[in-house]
């Protein structure tokens, strides 16, 4: 339903842009964007969604609007404006009427999702007095009341507290198996995980291969996380890698992945220890779409500097 | 026209109370001391016809590029609101705005001017036409402006320029090419109707204000596609030429 083939924009001299994107969204699909700040994942939906248009490349979108004149995408930004002075509801019904929805449907849907999304009680208020969790939820609802067939959304699960993002991910899940095409943005690696049916890496402005999460994770052939909490500080900074092991968080927990699984225990625990670490207790993660991720990071960019995840 | 953007900014403007209140009494902080003092009827008018159409263009302006730099313009016509509905909408409601909040001012100026009740039923109607016509005119202004302080430096200029058009600081001689053009100009009949109240000048023709009041907003409607998205920022929903 929606497709970008070689896509690219580049803002004036900087490096952030898209480059040769291509993505493709099928209808009742959801698609996660998973990419590091400034990869262009923002830019990428803002061309997806016709904001702005592809310096070369093409989007091949949807008509905009239904039969009815219905608009038949929904967009949320990481920032999203509102009248501060209206209240929430006011806010929605607003953009859900401008969406083509008439006064009474579109006070039923707004409703249905103020409810679904734990928003009903700030309903009345002025969005001027909303927390900013409470802001990003008003940006979901008003992205989804008018039941577009698309949706592209930067960053969802900002501000979201855990129960929030959970009700969001059994939404999404709805409106996907209710046929709504779905894009979008996250660093929020463990929701792309639930929701998304195929993932697109985006790094430096361009995709990178992705595929369904569960064979992302697989490729990571057994490589599971070593997570050490310590009791102290340690006397000096651990060995960033071994021959199958990296540190990705150098904290207090200690996180390292291991590429052959628990073998490289015995073997990280000893450079720990030289460390100066005294280990209180050690728990093995199996990976996620995180690691995935890292691993396509680094293959990208080199092994992190030393201290950096 | 849906009614939607109409809606929206008189619920916005009842919400704000502090700013309607200061709406009202600002221009009739000005209204007033010229009212009770003796300045001449032809000063005293002209300064009301300023302090109206300055008011309306100003608030037209302003609003419109704060809202353009918010983004909220920008989200408003990608959600759906059609470029020229939501400007012409804007300018009625921002009209009518003005309308309530000028009317203290206004029943002061024909009062000190010593108008009648039918004089001042023509100030009324000539005094909706200006708001109109200013409200217009502030849209366009917003449309070239890239700041508030360009709108406001804009609107400033292109409404005292309009002003001078229409004769209001110095009338044409009789016949001439000036005195023609102020005859057409879209605020000589508040200044006209101003004059009247105060027992000068003919009674003003309305047909010139009211083919404005037509005029200014099929021009609007014309130009919609172009400034909407100007004004936004980005193309809204159904803009021509998106690649589908």
């Amino acid at each position: 339903m929606l497709r970008a083939i070689g896509v690219s924009y580049s803002y004036g001299s900087s490096p952030n842009g898209v480059h040769d994107a291509d993505l493709a969204v099928a209808k009742g699909e959801v698609i996660g964007l998973v990419g590091p700040n400034g990869a262009g994942k923002s830019t990428l939906l803002r061309l997806l969604d016709g904001q702005m248009e592809p310096q070369t490349g093409r989007v091949e979108r949807p008509p905009p609007r239904t039969a009815e004149g219905r608009v038949d995408y929904g967009f949320t930004a990481e920032e999203t404006p509102h009248f501060e002075s209206l209240s929430g509801l006011h806010n929605a019904l607003f953009f859900a009427r401008a969406a083509g929805l008439d006064r009474t449907a579109a006070t039923e849907a707004v409703e249905r999702l103020f409810e679904r999304l734990a928003l009903s009680e700030h309903a009345a208020l002025p969005v001027a007095e909303y927390s900013f969790g409470a802001r990003r939820k008003l940006a979901l609802v008003e992205a989804m009341a008018h039941d577009p067939s698309l949706l592209l959304l930067d960053e969802p699960t900002l501000g979201l507290d855990a129960e929030s993002r959970t009700r969001l991910a059994a939404l999404l899940a709805e409106r996907a198996h209710a046929g709504t095409g779905i894009v979008l943005s996250s660093h929020d690696a463990a929701f792309v995980e639930e929701v998304a049916h195929h993932v697109v890496f985006i790094v430096r402005g361009r995709t990178r291969r992705g595929g369904r999460p569960d064979e992302l994770i697989e490729a990571l052939d057994g490589a599971v996380n070593l997570i050490f909490n310590l009791s102290g500080p340690l006397r000096s900074p651990p060995e960033p890698r071994g021959p199958d092991w990296t540190v990705i968080d150098d904290g207090n927990p200690i996180v390292v992945r291991a590429e052959r699984g628990q073998a490289a225990l015995p073997e990280v625990s000893r450079a720990l220890l030289s460390a100066g670490a005294d280990i209180r207790e050690v728990h093995v993660r199996e990976p996620g779409l995180g690691d995935a991720f890292r691993r396509i990071m680094g293959e990208e960019l080199g092994p992190p500097p030393r201290g950096e995840s | 026209m849906s009614g939607l953007v109409w809606e929206t900014e008189w619920r916005i403007a009842l919400r704000r109370p502090r700013l309607f209140a200061l709406n009202v009494l600002v221009p009739l902080l000005l209204a007033v001391p010229i009212a009770v003092s003796e300045a001449p009827a032809g000063h005293a008018a002209a300064v009301y016809a300023v302090l109206f159409v300055i008011h309306a263009t100003f608030g037209s302006a302003i609003p419109l590029v704060r809202d353009a730099e918010t983004g909220l313009v920008g989200r408003a016509l990608r959600a759906g609101v059609r470029p020229g509905e939501y400007l012409l909408e804007r300018c009625a409601s921002g009209a009518l705005l003005d309308g309530v909040q000028l009317l203290p001012s206004l029943l002061v100026a024909c009062w000190g001017l010593g108008s009648d009740a039918a004089a001042f039923a023509v100030a009324l109607a000539s005094l909706v036409l200006a708001l109109w016509a200013a409200n217009l005119l502030g849209v366009l202004v917003a449309a070239a402006a890239r700041t508030i302080a360009e709108a406001a430096l804009f609107a400033a200029v292109s409404a005292l320029l309009l002003l001078h058009v229409s004769g209001v600081f110095r009338a044409g001689a009789p016949g001439s090419l000036s005195a023609r053009i102020e005859a057409a100009a879209p605020f000589r009949a508040i200044h006209e109707a101003l004059l009247h109240s105060a027992g000068g000048g003919a009674r003003p023709d309305l047909t010139i204000a009211l083919a404005w009041a037509v005029v200014l907003p099929a021009i609007l409607l014309l130009l919609a596609t172009r400034l909407g998205p100007r004004l936004a920022g980005t193309p809204p929903r159904d803009a021509p030429g998106r690649v589908m």
